[in-house]
């Protein structure tokens, strides 16, 4: 029992990290209907940054948040003007090819940048743990889930109260109508794009104290991503915080009860399973 | 687009027949090979992707299961592959069934993804089932038996020459396929779904029948192109056959040529092979260095020189955005839209006007 409880903590910390990675597609998704398939890549290369700016400039991982969010903002913003843009009428399909071959892009300039050898970022607290309990938590885990959990609760503030948050959801919920009412729906593609690779880049902040760093590290999240957001309702901000906590309890689970080797296999196993039996998903609309 | 003459295919046909005769180095065929490799996998995923619209970017499931149960029953059942090639070729068919009755409930976006996640789930398999697969090391093939027929020695695979003709010849074979999906009312069919699921249904063509049944004539030569592949060359893992980036090339090589075409993927395999090969062999940064762009011996010229041939993944990137952004239709579309043009630019200006 006290495994299975230690693995379902664990679980839903690495979660909340999730959830962040899910939000920032689903609002991709939700105000542009443009599935973005280098959004672990743009994860990948937040990872990098707080690397070297660990390493270089000896801004500890989880302050340099403060750095890679806007850095993160402004690349997503100019990959949505120079790419995103021009497709946003274009077969669904070949949007998603586009966004492939984005991703081939920057995890391989990545590599070729900084060659394919592994990274660790080892801080003084990397594999510390704190007592909550009577269970002990790592606390790299710990903290990063601290600021998840901030994050999410300062963008829904800022989705549900502000006039701009309403405007983005209003161009999620009908694009024409929100443009009838005066929202500049190009700005809030950028807006959009902008904010999902800053959340993106800070969820690779995050968790770059407890993952190997390399540049295909992007792809199992891109795919970990799509399930979270498939599993919370494609374009439901709750619905992928939600589908985060799962995934992240599931993954857990199977390391330990299974192998954790094979963890992934059970969350794509799972994927196709909420796929067959309720594509919608746990808190969207039908879109098949 | 006029129709060839009947001639012209079996003209090149005979070229590439006699070829190896006239052509003795190694490089070139290995190149040849490369290219019939490249026609087979874009021409396979056609029939799926081009034909019926679903476009998989999980190709590299059936690929990796066509070289890993070949290798696996030449390796450790000593199954000689021109009969091991056959279950494996059955065991993509069969198993691609399983999964398009699951994943062709869902359209466009979703059945994307959900193609993506089995192919992923297959690697994973691969990859953590070591007892059957040897996981992460891979397989390697130690030697193939020499090809009997009725006692006399066809070929030993000493050379490439056999591998030449068996690629040709699958390259072929896939090329007829899309000729007669193209051709037939079962590929009248696959492009009604293309063109409009929801009409198609309508019109009363079972929907699912008719993509899986394009899945499995995709997979089944898919399967083929993976069994060659691990033959050719003798070894495999997960991250060769498998991986995500095997699914964009086969992808690509139907986009860039233009998807839906016969000609497409051989347009794509024709852009591809010659490319990656550069790259590869390092000729672009002898190019770039010849022209003196950058100096050889600079630290940015070392730089291209140790990198540039690990970029083909890169190129890849940088064509799949350019492609998409600029030419859509492929590069076949594209010539067939700057000829259109050019010949309204010729036309008499009173034509042009009554136009």
């Amino acid at each position: 029992m006290p495994i299975f409880l230690q693995s379902v903590v664990s679980g839903v910390l690495v979660g909340g990290v999730y959830a962040l990675i899910g939000i920032g597609l689903t609002l991709i998704f939700g105000v542009m209907r443009v599935i973005n398939f280098a959004h672990g890549e743009l994860l990948m290369v937040g990872m990098y940054l707080t690397y070297y700016a660990f390493t270089l400039l000896g801004v500890d991982p989880f302050l340099s948040v403060l750095l890679v969010a806007p850095v993160m903002f402004l690349l997503g913003v100019l990959l949505q003007r120079v790419l995103i843009q021009r497709v946003l009428s274009a077969l669904p399909q070949n949007q998603i090819l586009l966004t492939i071959g984005l991703g081939l892009i920057l995890s391989n300039t990545v590599m070729l940048i900084f060659t394919s050898d592994y990274k660790i970022l080892s801080t003084s607290y990397s594999s510390g743990s704190v007592m909550l309990a009577g269970l002990s938590v790592s606390k790299p885990l710990f903290f990063s889930f601290l600021i998840t959990a901030a994050i999410t609760a300062a963008l829904y503030a800022f989705l549900i109260k502000t006039d701009v948050g309403q405007a983005i959801r209003a161009t999620a919920q009908d694009r024409e109508a929100a443009q009838l009412m005066g929202v500049n729906v190009r700005r809030m593609g950028l807006l959009a794009f902008g904010l999902g690779t800053a959340l993106a880049g800070t969820a690779g902040a995050l968790i770059s104290p407890t993952y190997y760093i390399f540049p295909q590290v992007g792809g199992a999240f891109t795919l970990k991503a799509f399930v979270i957001v498939v599993l919370g309702g494609m374009g439901s901000v709750i619905g992928a915080t939600l589908g985060g906590l799962v995934i992240g309890t599931v993954e857990s689970l199977a390391a330990v009860y299974v192998s954790s080797g094979l963890k992934e296999l059970f969350v794509y196993l799972l994927f196709l399973f909420v796929l067959l039996v309720k594509p919608s998903g746990l808190l969207g609309k039908s879109r098949m | 687009m006029r129709a060839l003459p009947a001639l012209l295919p079996l003209a090149a046909l005979a070229l590439l027949v006699a070829l190896p005769a006239a052509m003795t180095s190694p490089y070139a065929l290995h190149l040849m090979i490369l290219l019939f490799l490249a026609i087979t996998q874009g021409e396979s995923w056609n029939v799926l992707g081009g034909y019926t619209g679903q476009y998989s970017v999980g190709h590299a499931a059936w690929f990796g299961i066509g070289a890993y149960v070949t290798m696996m029953l030449l390796q450790f059942h000593h199954v000689a592959p021109w009969w091991g090639m056959w279950p494996a070729v059955a065991a993509a068919a069969a198993s691609s069934l399983v999964v398009g009755s699951i994943t062709f409930r869902l359209r466009g976006p979703y059945f994307v993804l959900a193609s993506i996640a089995v192919a992923e789930i297959f690697r994973l398999v691969a990859l953590n089932w070591k007892d059957v697969t040897n996981g992460a090391e891979g397989i390697l093939m130690s030697d193939l038996p020499p090809l009997q027929v009725a006692g006399h020695v066809l070929t030993d695979f000493t050379s490439k020459v056999p591998f030449y003709y068996a690629g040709l010849a699958l390259a072929v074979l896939t090329i007829a396929v899309n000729w007669a999906v193209h051709h037939s009312k079962l590929g009248y069919y696959f492009q009604a779904i293309r063109e409009d699921q929801d009409a198609a249904h309508s019109l009363g063509i079972a929907l699912t029948f008719y993509k899986n049944v394009a899945l499995a004539i995709s997979a089944l030569f898919t399967a083929c192109s993976g069994a060659f592949y691990a033959l050719y060359v003798g070894f495999i893992d997960p991250a060769t056959v498998l991986s995500t980036e095997v699914s964009v090339q086969f992808v690509l090589i139907s986009i860039i040529g233009g998807i839906g075409t016969i000609a497409g993927p051989v347009v794509g395999a024709l852009v591809i092979v010659p490319l990656s090969e550069a790259l590869r062999a390092n000729l672009l940064s002898d190019v770039i260095f010849g022209l003196h762009l950058v100096d050889e011996t600079s630290p940015a010229g070392l730089f291209l020189k140790d990198n540039l041939a690990h970029a083909h993944a890169l190129i890849y990137g940088i064509l799949m955005v350019v492609v998409i952004l600029f030419m859509p239709e492929g590069v076949l579309g594209f010539a067939r839209g700057l000829l259109a043009r050019r010949r309204r630019g010729h036309a008499p200006p009173v034509a042009e006007g009554s136009a």
